[in-house]
């Protein structure tokens, strides 16, 4: 990549000042992409959204938070980039649940870049763009450094936090979808199961009703649904 | 004089090394024989400056030049804790005339075979990172060339240590986020528990959480742990 243009990189997320938001715009900005979204993931599995540049960015998380799967999770799991130029072309069906709801949604190519820093995985970070189409090269390689410049910028937020804290900017700016862990827990006690099951419950209502998990989680904390 | 060919190879070998999960040890080990072989010293090794400043012994070539850098260290005397300190290299320093500069490391280090020491910082910029040091047999054993190609492998150590901290305190940096989270998740989790349970709002929940993890000076990631796992009975909390 052009010296100039990682400078450039470096430069825009300095100028925004602190704040997980400036992540993910900046990034779609600068890779010409329709939105971007910076994903923590631990264990295997999706944990929250760091940032978000747009709704339908916010969504594509969503949809990887509550189906389990998608580019995020499988950049984060194989440890390299999944770049899917159509996902309305056949070789999309890897992700049967998934493609037909970001479609929906209006993104028709997707792509996932694992952040880490060494051996250190800490998420991805995704784009999306309304129409299909590879990454050329330069915007692979600019994924790259943005993907290494976003996991630094991660491991940063939480630098400094007291033992067993969250940083202040990730418990503040980042979408950690606590709700979803209250209804977890409400859960469990209506059904009298493991907070582990509930949370399986939760997501199948949410996967058979086309609806974010967050908003079936919103739905059972503000008492509208419940599991018995 | 120093085969060119086989310090490129060495030095694309230690490169090499430097993937993303390599064992700091393993590789100042390997650049210690190196220097063996390329310098035609009798013995080398690598010491550490830890970012507390403590010194350390991590790589010899052979168990008589461990034993007399940990001299070294323990004794507070010698090229390598002068090249520690000062940042300066130590060159062919020949240990028969060098009784006033270390009365007590000169009559070991020629006790254990050596005649003739140099020690070469590794540093990046302002900080000392810490010293190779290249013990001969005979005097005067290095040459110019032999002292930039083993400042070469100095480098490269260097950078290899400087890469793992980085690394360490990513991985530590990562396991605190993962703790963080799972702790909110957990209180998270009792708190929907909780009013579910007792019909008290999520704020309400967390604040009885709280008051009961203070009041019995407990951790409140503990607290909400007994109340998922149903040890502690909500009404205790209520």
């Amino acid at each position: 990549m052009a010296c100039h243009r990682l400078l450039r990189i470096l430069a825009r997320i300095e100028d925004g000042g602190p704040g997980p938001a400036r992540l993910c715009e900046v990034s779609a900005d600068l890779m010409a992409m329709t939105g971007a979204g910076i994903m923590l993931m631990s264990g295997e599995v999706p944990r929250g959204s760091v940032c978000s540049s747009n709704e339908v960015s916010a969504l594509i998380e969503d949809l990887q938070y509550t189906l389990g799967e998608g580019p995020c999770v499988d950049a984060y799991r194989q440890d390299r980039p999944i770049l899917e130029a159509d996902l309305a072309a056949r070789g999309a069906a890897r992700w049967a649940a998934f493609t037909p709801e970001a479609l929906a949604a209006g993104a028709r190519a997707v792509f996932g870049f694992p952040l880490h820093v060494g051996a250190v995985r800490l998420g991805a970070l995704n784009l999306y763009r309304d129409r299909p189409g590879p990454l050329d090269d330069d915007q692979h390689a600019d994924a790259l450094v943005l993907a290494g410049v976003a996991a630094r910028a991660v491991l940063a937020m939480q630098a400094g936090a007291p033992p067993g804290r969250l940083g202040t900017e990730l418990e503040g700016g980042a979408d950690l979808r606590f709700v979803v862990h209250q209804a977890s827990g409400m859960v469990s006690a209506q059904l009298d199961v493991s907070v582990g099951e509930a949370l399986i419950r939760l997501r199948a209502h949410a996967f058979a009703d086309h609806r974010p998990l967050d908003e079936v989680a919103q739905d059972v904390v503000g008492g509208r649904l419940r599991f018995a | 004089m120093t085969d060119q060919g086989l310090l490129i190879q060495t030095l694309v070998e230690l490169a090499d090394n430097l993937v993303d999960d390599f064992d700091v040890v393993e590789l100042l080990s390997l650049l210690a024989d190196r220097c063996v072989e390329l310098l035609g010293v009798s013995a080398a090794g690598v010491m550490l400056v830890a970012p507390e400043g403590e010194v350390r012994v991590v790589a010899s070539s052979s168990e008589a030049m461990r034993v007399v850098e940990l001299f070294e260290l323990q004794a507070d005397e010698g090229p390598c804790p002068d090249c520690c300190r000062s940042g300066e290299a130590v060159i062919n320093e020949d240990l028969a005339t060098a009784g006033g500069r270390w009365p007590r490391f000169a009559p070991m280090a020629m006790q254990a075979g050596f005649r003739s020491v140099q020690a070469l910082p590794m540093r990046l910029r302002g900080s000392i990172v810490g010293a190779l040091n290249l013990f001969s047999a005979e005097p005067g054993a290095l040459t110019v060339a032999d002292v930039a190609a083993g400042g070469a492998l100095a480098s490269v150590a260097t950078i290899a240590v400087l890469q793992q901290r980085v690394a360490a305190e990513s991985r530590l940096l990562n396991d605190q986020l993962t703790h963080a989270l799972n702790n909110r998740v957990v209180i998270e989790q009792a708190k929907g528990v909780l009013a579910e349970r007792t019909g008290l709002s999520m704020e309400a929940a967390f604040e009885a959480l709280r008051h009961y993890a203070r009041d019995h000076n407990l951790r409140l990631s503990d607290v909400a742990r007994s109340v998922i796992d149903k040890s502690l009975p909500p009404g205790a909390l209520a």
